[in-house]
């Protein structure tokens, strides 16, 4: 897909900057272990200790600063700009 | 060492000072700062705060440590009712529906947020140039850059405009600021302090921490902030560190401590950090202190791994900005051409090079032959760190190749701002703790320790503290 798209930023295009970075990577030679060897663990939350899947309701004030940020509104309510059209 | 938080805590209940008038001198000096630091002034509920903090002394009743002490607040926090722009067009008008925990455990412990501080947009960069309210400016040479991202922050506490500030710290944004400016900086472990309420740039390495002119004052706010928080589940438990390690000598006899070869064979490094790194580390040999050279992977290779998983992260944590619930908007002709417009329009330069990078990293074919290689990388580099904390109790490293550039030199390059972060990226990875303290050479040095070793790492400053100040 093309970058501009996947970034939904008009004519994104590769940078130079960071296209460099890619080379030290590409030439780097990890210590006998493949692509795949990273561990997926590493960095993650065990299962056993996220917290209860149950919707926390949130103050009446809080509810109208997420109401004063929205960027259209109309009768207390987000209007959104187009309706999905595909 | 003598905290200055203690120090403005005895003049406000011994009626030294009012809590009113050092609120209002803090944003007195704010407001006229010619350092560009402030984005937001806090006056009024600052200035309510300080009323109720007089009250109560007026009425004779002790108050906190931290009750009364005005601080500042990067502008990536939010704090309920108040503005959070990120440095942003995007969010400039954004009111933020709740308080970071952080931040929220700091006000319920008494202490004041006066200024939301100008940062790099986003956190993405390393001289706070990348802000639309235009580069904060460095505390020592206003001709100079502060630093990034938190460079705004650091400026307000080497200034005195604040007590304190709450940086926020990726690859650096909170030590290399800290060592251009002169000030502690303290990016703790990750996970010690909640990130919930700071907007997320690299999640995996994003980490809170404080900004002070003393270690002591470094210490409070770690114990104030630190904790488990059920609206972070990658927080950690944690012990908070008493003040006695600061009540005698730290002994130096037995204290190991490494430095990496491969930072100081780095082709950037400015020959004079070089030249009194090495003498730091004289120093501490004759202090009886165990000094081992470490061989580490090239700087080139660690901040090449930053980048390329920071750059994905923040791709995936920026695609929520579109314009539809909150920010910015702007609409075209189809929702899709919407969204980009918005995009295009609001983000900065900086911004959507690392966005675009991100989506690069991410797509078919980079993905195996760059992320999941940066991947294994970081990794490697996390089992190097556990080996050297085997074998040393610290590892100190400069906080810079180099000192702060000009304003407006570094802008058009930015590989070379990517390779400024050569020494802080490595331990952000690592996720481990690092300070940065104002000492041994020009921007100072870092000092990093196992995970959760961050009462190592003030004992270790103490010490090099006490013992640069007896020379």
């Amino acid at each position: 897909m093309p970058l501009d798209l996947l970034s939904s930023i008009k004519g994104a295009r590769p940078s130079e900057a960071v296209n460099e970075l890619f080379n030290v990577i590409k030439r780097a030679v990890p210590d006998n272990q493949s692509v795949d060897g990273f561990d997926m663990g590493a960095n993650a939350v065990s299962i056993n200790e996220l917290r209860s899947d149950e919707v926390v309701r949130c103050e009446e004030d809080q509810k109208e600063l997420i109401r004063q940020n929205f960027p259209e509104k109309k009768n207390g309510f987000l209007v959104v700009p187009k309706v999905i059209e595909e | 060492m003598v905290s200055e938080i203690g120090k403005i805590h005895q003049d406000l209940q011994q009626g030294k000072i009012s809590c009113v008038e050092l609120v209002e001198r803090k944003i007195e000096e704010l407001k006229g700062n010619t350092n560009n630091t402030a984005n937001y002034l806090l006056d009024e509920t600052a200035l309510e705060k300080a009323q109720k903090v007089d009250a109560k002394i007026e009425a004779g009743k002790e108050i906190d440590l931290l009750e009364g002490i005005p601080f500042g607040v990067k502008d990536v926090y939010l704090l309920q009712g108040c503005k959070a722009s990120a440095s942003s067009d995007f969010l400039k008008n954004y009111d933020s529906p709740y308080t970071a925990t952080a931040i929220k455990r700091l006000m319920d412990a008494g202490a004041i947020p006066v200024v939301k501080e100008n940062c790099d947009s986003f956190g993405h960069g390393s001289s706070n140039e990348n802000s639309v309210f235009g580069p904060a400016r460095n505390a020592m040479d206003e001709k100079l850059v502060p630093g990034g991202s938190s460079g705004g922050s650091a400026v307000n506490v080497a200034k005195g405009f604040t007590v304190f500030s709450i940086g926020g710290d990726t690859g650096g944004s909170i030590r290399q600021p800290a060592g251009y400016n002169g000030v502690y900086g303290l990016k703790p472990t990750y996970g010690r302090i909640s990130r919930y309420g700071l907007m997320a740039y690299s999640s995996s390495t994003d980490c809170v921490g404080p900004i002070a002119r003393t270690l002591e004052d470094i210490r409070i706010l770690l114990n104030t902030m630190s904790g488990k928080d059920p609206y972070d589940q990658t927080t950690i438990e944690s012990t908070p560190i008493s003040e006695k390690i600061f009540n005698s000598k730290i002994p130096a006899l037995g204290f190991k401590v490494g430095y990496y070869k491969s930072f100081l064979e780095n082709k950037d490094l400015d020959l004079k950090i070089k030249a009194d790194f090495l003498s730091l580390i004289g120093s501490l040999k004759q202090l009886n202190i165990k000094v081992i050279p470490l061989d580490f992977y090239d700087t080139e290779v660690l901040v090449s791994t930053y980048y390329i998983l920071a750059m994905a992260e923040t791709a995936s944590n920026l695609a929520r900005l579109d314009g539809m619930n909150y920010g910015e908007r702007h609409t075209a002709e189809t929702l899709k051409k919407g969204y980009a417009l918005t995009r295009s329009v609001n983000f900065t330069e900086e911004t959507k090079r690392r966005i675009i990078g991100g989506n690069q990293i991410l797509s078919q074919g980079h993905s195996e032959e760059i992320y999941l290689k940066a991947r294994v990388l970081r990794d490697q580099i996390l089992t190097k760190f556990n080996q050297d904390f085997q074998e040393v109790d610290a590892i100190i490293s400069p906080v810079s190749p180099g000192t702060p550039p000009k304003i407006g030199s570094s802008l058009d390059n930015p590989l070379e701002m990517y390779m400024s972060d050569a020494y802080t990226v490595g331990f952000s990875l690592g996720g481990l703790p690092t300070l940065t303290a104002p000492i041994g050479t020009a921007t100072g040095i870092q000092i990093t320790a196992a995970k959760n070793k961050e009462e190592t790492i003030l004992k270790f400053a103490k010490l090099i503290t006490d013992a640069a100040q007896w020379n």
